[in-house]
């Protein structure tokens, strides 16, 4: 997900237009990141609203020092996770979890078939991991916040952070490997060869 | 050479979680250990995988960027940074005048505070004649 500085020069000036083209760019984006971290697609769907109302009246103190996406990325991890400290869980993480329609980015027809295929099987998984441990290893290893963000967002210290971060790894590879026979983590390691698109 | 099971637990960890002793024993071990090696390339991998995620986005519910776009325009208009210059102007015109009137009442009432005191305050240090009795009905027709 990259947004234009321009785009969001212009909704900071208060430019209702370019206000409502962030939020269709950047909407699917937020959504994604709110379901991985809540778990389920409702609370996902409340959160991505919340989170462009809170963008709505910071935006202005919005000063580029970061980039929009990592800006927008933070803001929607620190409304989920006040939703989540607010409500309990509604749904199991099984079969909630598991998008719908995953988009992939890749260009060629059998590198996306991968792809998707890869993401589907890895979004599953980390779904299926107990909650605290993937919500570290979505904001750590996902969206590449550092251990003291991460151990900011979810009150934690940054030891308990690294405690879970430690078992949920474990516990992905150990799953990845009674499943797939270590395939899906070879597929990635080459995917990423490749380079990412957002 | 470390043993396996001391080197386990820092396998998961990328570089920047351990400290410098750590990555120094860890990749002393894994250079001389291939299934340590093995394990350890294994989460590479798996972290390289999960950085790759981000970049997949998944579609919300019908209705719901329609929602958005409803719930955001009920608010008002962005704050942008001249909006936020007015609205800060404004407020320290507001606190200026606030505090000026504070800082004129409180003077107000140590001026009345003040001047009661030395209306009360005793005269110290000055010479006063001893009241003189009142007089007495043959005094006052002898004058």
């Amino acid at each position: 997900m990259e947004v234009d500085r321009e785009l969001v020069e212009a909704a900071q000036a208060g430019d209702r237009w370019a206000l409502e083209e962030l939020v269709r760019r950047t909407h699917r984006s937020v959504y994604t990141c709110a379901l991985r971290l809540v778990g389920n697609p409702d609370d996902a769907a409340d959160v991505t609203q919340d989170v462009y109302l809170r963008v709505v009246r910071k935006l202005g103190g919005f000063r580029h020092e970061a980039s929009f996406s990592t800006w927008l990325n933070r803001v929607t991890t620190n409304v989920a996770m006040s939703t989540l400290k607010r409500r309990t869980r509604r749904f199991a993480v099984e079969g909630a979890a598991v998008p719908a329609d995953t988009r992939d980015p890749a260009p060629e027809p059998a590198e996306r078939a991968e792809a998707v295929a890869l993401a589907r099987r890895l979004e599953a998984l980390v779904a299926e991991l107990p909650e605290g441990q993937r919500q570290v290893l979505v904001l750590r290893d996902v969206y590449g916040q550092s251990t003291e963000e991460v151990a900011n967002a979810m009150g934690l210290t940054p030891g308990a952070v690294k405690v879970r971060l430690f078992r949920a790894r474990e516990r992905l590879k150990a799953t990845l490997e009674a499943t797939e026979g270590g395939q899906v983590v070879a597929l990635a390691g080459r995917r990423r060869a490749t380079g990412r698109r957002s | 050479m470390t043993a396996c099971h001391a080197i386990r637990p820092l396998l998961p960890a990328r570089v920047d979680e351990l400290t410098l002793p750590e990555v120094r024993t860890r990749a002393e071990h894994v250079a001389a250990c291939t299934r340590c090696a093995a394990e350890a390339a294994a989460y590479t991998r798996l972290g390289q995988a999960l950085s790759a995620m981000a970049g997949f986005e998944v579609d919300p519910a019908d209705g719901t960027l329609e929602r958005i776009l409803v719930a955001i325009g009920r608010r008002s208009v962005v704050t942008g940074p001249r909006v936020l210059a007015a609205a800060g102007a404004s407020g320290a015109l507001v606190a200026t005048v606030v505090v000026a009137r504070a800082v004129r009442h409180r003077r107000q009432v140590r001026h009345r505070q003040l001047l009661r005191s030395i209306l009360r305050r005793p005269r110290v240090g000055r010479f006063h004649l001893p009241s003189l009795p009142a007089p007495t009905p043959a005094l006052a027709r002898a004058k």
